[in-house]
């Protein structure tokens, strides 16, 4: 087995389907967050002033029916529905999957969010309405820099879970070159050349541990900052 | 100043104001006494709507601050209702500028300074303020530069809508950089925290001090915005005995001040020598009404009687 690990790293052809593979992993997690960020975040917002705001309550229901139905279908599903009947135009498919993996992430996200500003102190909020500031401006200014302590964790949480979660892009075809050629696709590429999946897979299995190992510190990194300030 | 109308506050079935009026002018230091789950926060919690009541009008200096009262729903016309509503209410963002509030759990924001703490509502207040001057200079020499009187009425109608300013008294105004609008803050809540002897702890975090200075600290921000009213939601419950003194003298510094305000209290001994006015309540309604004399020295109402029994002794 360490043999054959040799002969993949010394084999120039395999070892750039590994640098490909994760390349298209960081990029399609990568923007996936960023799509499941902003909408966990509008929907984590919308849920919570839904509780005071009478406006609020359709949207609302919209976003409760979102993240039931997430949260409640594999993730497989959701890719496959998204890849092959929404968005079903040639060569959109590893788009179709990033968004895919967004919108999965997203509903995740928000209850992470969510859970984070309400575990701020309700007094603070008050604080903020009784000296006359708008909802909105007492969630900016006072209520998200508290609430961003107790999100990060979860969220960090969640950002590693989606980057192994990208892995099943594959299965909606990878061709080496686009997006959906994943360090995943790559393993399965290089036991074509080299029949020995368990040397393939560790070495897939190194990146992978890599990358969240990096992400990990990353979290830690900022959750060190952000309890900075409950000192002082 | 304030007027309350009938005002009924229920959490689900229970029912926990059951009907309040009383009018407050100008200048009264009004204590609210009473047994606990009375309904006295939620009454001063009720008057700059942190609660929103579920009946009756809560009014303050002659503007409508809640819906209006169920009644007038039966009465009126939708058309009829949305003209009393727009003759009447006022912005509750507007409002609770000038009607400061005082928690019992103090409620500075964790995550600024004391400084900070201070200037942010006043900050934010200033530059709408600007926002609607911008607004208005453009208005005025809009209506300078117009020809025609049928203009120049066109243009006053719409200040006058927007705004409630008469465009020909109307003199334009300076407009401030966000850097003026922040020293004149900073210096006001420098001058502030001079006042209650906490100027060093201008930079500090709110978790770095005691009960009392942060009390002390959280009334002084609810001065910032220059109210007309200040709601005070037992502001000594949550404090160790010691701390108890400094809390009140600073209110009652400001009561002497002429400050109108209003004071959710167990302290029998502050209501008695700072209050001008002394509300009872008892189940949800004000039992007694009367002035500090007339409510400790001379109690009629029974329950009045028996409360009063109990806490002084």
């Amino acid at each position: 087995m360490f043999q054959d690990i040799v002969k993949i790293l010394s084999n120039r052809e395999l070892v750039g389907y590994i640098f490909r593979g994760m390349g298209s992993t960081l990029v399609v997690t990568v923007i996936s967050a960023l799509i499941g960020l902003l909408l966990g975040f509008t929907v984590a917002i919308v849920k919570i002033a839904a509780e005071n705001n009478k406006w609020m309550k359709i949207p609302a229901a919209i976003c409760n029916i979102y993240t039931t139905v997430i949260r409640g279908t594999p993730v497989a599903l959701q890719l496959f529905i998204l890849v092959f009947a929404v968005f079903a135009i040639p060569g959109f498919k590893p788009y179709a999957a990033i968004i895919a993996f967004g919108i999965n992430s997203g509903a995740y996200v928000s209850e992470n969010i969510r859970a984070g500003i309400m575990s701020v102190d309700k007094g603070q909020m008050e604080a903020g309405r009784a000296l006359g500031m708008s909802w909105f401006q007492t969630m900016i200014k006072i209520i998200l820099p508290q609430a961003i302590k107790n999100i990060v964790p979860a969220i960090g949480n969640e950002m590693i879970a989606l980057l192994k979660e990208t892995s099943i892009i594959s299965w909606i075809g990878a061709t080496p070159g686009t997006l959906t050629f994943d360090l995943n696709a790559a393993a399965s590429t290089i036991y074509r050349s080299i029949p020995n999946y368990l040397a393939s897979g560790i070495l897939v299995g190194c990146c992978y541990l890599v990358i969240v190992y990096i992400m990990v510190y990353i979290v830690k990194y900022l959750e060190r900052r952000l309890r900075q300030s409950d000192k002082r | 100043m304030i007027s309350v109308k009938n005002l009924k506050k229920s959490f689900g079935k229970l029912e926990v104001l059951k009907g309040i009026n009383c009018e407050i002018s100008k200048g009264e230091k009004v204590a609210v006494i009473g047994p606990s789950g009375s309904g006295k926060s939620t009454f001063l919690r009720c008057l700059n709507l942190l609660e929103t009541p579920t009946g009756g009008e809560v009014w303050f200096d002659g503007k409508l601050l809640t819906d209006a009262d169920a009644s007038l729903h039966a009465e009126l016309t939708k058309d009829e209702l949305k003209k009393y509503r727009n003759q009447h209410k006022l912005n509750i963002d507007i409002a609770r500028k000038k009607m400061g509030m005082v928690f019992q759990h103090f409620n500075l924001f964790n995550n600024l300074t004391i400084i900070n703490n201070i200037t942010l509502a006043p900050i934010m207040a200033a530059k709408m303020q600007r926002k609607q001057t911008k607004k208005l200079n453009k208005l005025k020499s809009q209506f300078n530069v117009a020809k025609s009187d049928d203009k120049k009425a066109k243009l006053n109608d719409m200040s006058v809508k927007l705004y409630g300013i008469n465009l020909s008294e109307y003199e334009i105004m300076p407009i401030l950089s966000d850097k003026e609008i922040k020293l004149a803050a900073v210096k006001k809540a420098s001058t502030l925290l001079e006042r209650i002897g906490l100027a060093d702890k201008a930079n500090a975090y709110p978790s770095t001090l005691s009960g009392g200075q942060k009390q002390r600290i959280a009334i002084i921000r609810a001065l910032a915005m220059d109210p007309e009213v200040l709601l005070f939601d037992e502001p000594t419950s949550a404090l160790d005995i010691e701390m108890v003194q400094e809390v009140l003298s600073l209110i009652k510094e400001l009561a002497e001040d002429g400050m109108t305000m209003m004071v959710v209290t167990h302290e029998m001994g502050f209501a008695k020598e700072v209050s001008t006015r002394v509300l009872f309540m008892d189940e949800g309604k004000i039992v007694a009404d009367g002035n500090p004399e007339e409510i400790f020295n001379k109690p009629k109402d029974e329950r009045l009687q028996t409360f009063l029994s109990k806490v002084l002794h």
